[in-house]
């Protein structure tokens, strides 16, 4: 059996990195998702706020959006462009 | 685009403007400036075309009742999901366009709703300094 060389162990590594920096992207899936809920609640009980609902959860839905972009950009960095191979 | 359409509008202009300061920027303050600018272009448009896709999709979302609407925004933000994973990875996989300007393209949405509508009031920064006795 081969010995495990210290790049095959950086690689590995950032894989299972990569796979735990994706779960980030699930939480704002969840989020929006009750939130769309809640406010097509909110709707049904008060239609004359629709407006007022639908933009108020646009800018909330937009910033919660970009915290599953970091989790993305953390694991595409890690499996496409790895920055730790280059310090071997 | 009805509801939501002035806001959707304000933001993209927003956005345009702060890309075009930091193009500029990025000609004063660097070297090959082209791989920057393709990038924030590149992930400032991306990022607009999201936001409004999310105004379309939370706009028919609170017509749907509550469990449908639930599913179908959690599926429609699946699928920006992907589009800026792809998005990232082709900047990623391009030599001629700069990763980081595409990230700082598609996160300028962000910093643009927060600095436009959440701390543009100046009466919240001065409530924090404000001691509660005098009130």
């Amino acid at each position: 059996m081969e010995p495990i060389t210290g790049r095959a162990l950086i690689l590995a590594a950032s894989a299972i990195g990569a796979g735990l920096a994706m779960i980030a992207g699930i939480g704002p899936g969840i989020g929006q998702g009750y939130a769309a809920g809640k406010g097509a609640e909110g709707v049904g009980r008060q239609p004359e706020a629709q407006g007022d609902i639908v933009r108020t959860m646009l800018l909330g839905a937009a910033v919660a959006e970009t915290t599953g972009i970091y989790g993305l950009i953390i694991a595409l960095i890690l499996l496409f462009a790895n920055p730790l191979v280059g310090l071997l | 685009m009805g509801l939501t359409r002035d806001l959707q509008i304000k933001v993209a202009k927003w956005v345009l403007i702060v890309d075009f300061i930091l193009i500029i920027a990025s000609l004063i303050f660097f070297n090959d400036p082209i791989g920057w600018i393709l990038g924030l272009v590149f992930g400032g448009l991306i990022g607009i075309l999201n936001f409004m896709e999310l105004g379309r999709t939370l706009e028919t979302a609170v017509t749907m009742n509550p469990r449908r609407a639930q599913a179908y925004a959690a599926s429609k933000y699946f699928l920006r999901y992907i589009i800026t994973g792809i998005v990232i990875l082709i900047s990623l996989k391009a030599n001629y366009i700069n990763a980081l300007g595409t990230v700082i393209g598609l996160l300028l949405v962000k910093f643009v709703i927060i600095s436009t509508n959440l701390f543009n009031d100046m009466e919240f920064f001065k409530n924090i300094f404000r001691r509660k006795e005098e009130d």
